[in-house]
């Protein structure tokens, strides 16, 4: 049991009623117990599934450097997912459970299929590329590009579809945040290794991503409003954003300025990806904040009960 | 949030419970709980939960702090004395002839004097709410939790994998994941009592009948009669019954309370809601952002030089 002594009771130093009643000032709902994996693996997945879309343009366009180079980035993020995934859980042994229902009001099994048939196609892919049939491989990489925008954007239904009040309120734009994550760091990635001649369409979709996840970011926290912005803004979580802003300014600067010069773009793309992460970290620590403070929870719970009596009122009278 | 959902949660309760079984649940009047926590030790004996170890919060007498993976009753203190304060002033030094003096009505000296009417302490045996609509159980990915024939939300021990998902999603932040054995736990209303007939060892301890067992429709009575008469009574007219609506955001809980003043007081959220009735429209915005991560792509491919 956590017995913390920083919100001990206000009442009580001040001798006045504290303004949101709440008991002791302990949370409501918990925090997610979730460790740094799941932050690893939100940047992961979410860059394997936009690499295979990414995979299958450059191909169709003839950039076959560029194709092979976000193949292998996804095939390294689904290799590397579920060693992650599996790491967090309490019962490692038991991962395998993820399959045993298949379960729409869950996102976290959706998410488990998605991810299994999302490996199964890239692996499959891949092993056929090796045995030279070229045919089956490209074929099995469309139905990875199929699958790589679910991949991408399921985690943020995952967290949104909890009582975790930033996570919660922000379903409308959280979604948007991953994408633009994903699509900025698989561009980092052709960008970072693909030749340079092949690489333009990774460097648009690098600064595009992260003019997109400075977007969505900022939209995210004005629709949250002022409360439940606030997690955003302060503590860890307002660290991991301010960073990670920077961060992605620095990545559009650089990669703009230096798109001539091999070490300049690599370090762009070094900026942009680790904007990315720092931004999945910003939401894990958001959530967490959010959840510890219990005015998250009352505040906006209160108004929506005082805006449904008001209603009530009204259609009565 | 949404009209229909609203309107529905009384239906969708009832195909969620078959006719011919009877929803069990408990009704907690805290106008009867005198804060003993044997309800607390019961459930942990019970149900052979570690203890939580020594740990002291000042919050009134609530050493126990929280409802978790391996405490499943919770006896929350509220001290509201004269004055707003919610936790007492030091106890006075006094003589024994001022305590005498007190103890005859009259106040002396800078000290508030605790007469009847000086405040009250409220206490609450909080449990797992045991949802109509359990965010807990729309979301685990396993199948691990379930609902049972007593129309219990129950953790199958032996499938849950400990991935935390319910941890957060439960909007009342009762189940929690163990750091001893990994799974999540919570209240499972004693079902292996359930199983036997006999009645789940918290209810069966309190001694007040502060917690009472049975089916939940005729709880729901008991409780409905329960408010009229206190408030007929006039001594508890701030008394309300929280979640025993079918209409809220749960659909009603088979777990409800009668409690004295807002939840959050105790702890408790003002409107709690299951996440998964906004679910369709989460999928919705991220079917569309998934659609903007192919239109960015393509777009960035087409039409341009390599």
């Amino acid at each position: 049991m956590n017995v913390s002594d920083e919100t001990l009771p206000t009442a009580a130093d001040t001798g006045d009623v504290p303004k949101s009643a709440s008991y002791y000032g302990r949370p409501i709902v918990k925090p997610h117990v979730w460790k740094p994996y799941i932050a690893w693996y939100f940047w992961i997945g979410g860059a394997a599934g936009a690499a295979s879309v990414e995979c299958v343009c450059a191909r169709m366009r003839g950039a076959d450097a560029l194709a092979t180079v976000e193949k292998r980035a996804a095939l390294a993020g689904v290799l590397v997912a579920p060693v992650l995934l599996i790491a967090d859980l309490g019962v490692p042994s038991r991962f395998i459970n993820m399959l045993r229902v298949f379960k729409l009001t869950s996102p976290m099994n959706l998410g488990s299929w998605i991810l299994t048939a999302f490996g199964g196609a890239i692996g499959a892919s891949t092993f056929a590329e090796l045995l030279g049939w070229k045919r089956t491989s490209r074929a099995l990489e469309v139905v990875a590009a199929g699958l790589g925008p679910a991949l991408t954007v399921y985690t943020a239904v995952l967290i949104a579809d909890t009582a975790t009040p930033v996570w919660h309120e922000a379903g409308d734009t959280l979604p948007f945040v991953f994408a633009a994550s994903g699509v900025a760091s698989a561009g980092a990635v052709g960008v970072a290794f693909a030749p340079s001649q092949q690489n333009g369409s990774a460097r648009r979709l690098m600064i595009g991503g992260a003019i997109g996840l400075l977007a969505a970011g900022a939209t995210m926290e004005k629709r949250l409003g002022p409360l439940l912005g606030e997690p955003y803004r302060t503590g860890t979580g307002g660290s991991f954003r301010a960073t990670s802003g920077a961060l992605s300014a620095a990545g559009i600067v650089v990669g703009l300025l230096g798109h001539k010069n091999r070490t300049a773009s690599r370090l762009a793309a070094a900026c942009v990806a680790a904007a990315c992460v720092l931004e999945r970290f910003a939401v894990s620590a958001a959530g967490k904040q959010s959840a510890q403070d219990p005015k998250y929870t009352i505040e906006p719970q209160r108004a929506r009960l005082n805006a449904r009596r008001d209603l009530d009122l009204e259609s009565s009278g | 949030m949404s009209d229909i959902y609203d309107e529905t949660a009384a239906e969708r309760e009832m195909a969620t419970y078959p006719a011919g079984e009877s929803r069990k649940g408990f009704f907690t009047d805290t106008t009867l709980c005198i804060g003993c926590k044997a309800c607390e030790v019961a459930c942990k004996e019970w149900n052979q939960l570690p203890a939580d170890g020594y740990a002291f919060t000042g919050n009134s007498y609530d050493n126990t702090g929280e409802l978790n993976g391996s405490t499943w009753r919770h006896v929350a203190f509220v001290e509201q004395l004269r004055g707003g304060a919610t936790a007492p002033s030091p106890p006075p030094q006094q003589s024994k002839s001022q305590s005498q003096a007190q103890s005859q009505g009259t106040a002396s000296g800078d000290h508030q004097v605790l007469r009847a009417d000086a405040g009250r302490w409220l206490m609450e045996s909080d449990v797992c709410k045991h949802c109509t609509h359990a965010a807990c159980l729309d979301v685990c990915p396993t199948g691990a939790l379930v609902r049972t024939e007593f129309g219990t939300v129950l953790v199958q021990q032996d499938v849950c994998n400990g991935c935390g998902y319910c941890v957060p999603a439960c909007p009342f932040g009762v189940i929690d994941k163990r750091d001893y054995d990994g799974h999540a736990g919570k209240c499972t209303l004693c079902y292996d009592r359930l199983q036997d007939g006999e009645t789940p060892a918290c209810a069966k301890a309190c001694p007040t009948e502060s917690i009472q067992y049975g089916d939940v429709e005729e709880l729901r009575t008991r409780a409905d009669a329960r408010l009229a008469k206190l408030q007929r009574e006039g001594q508890y007219t701030d008394a309300s019954l929280y979640l025993r609506d079918t209409g809220d955001g749960i659909g009603g809980a088979g777990a409800f309370f009668l409690l004295l003043d807002k939840p959050e007081v105790y702890g408790l959220p003002p409107d709690p809601f299951d996440t998964t009735r906004d679910l369709g429209r989460l999928w919705r915005h991220a079917g569309y952002a998934a659609l903007a991560l192919v239109g960015v792509t393509a777009l960035a491919a087409l039409g341009t030089r390599r």
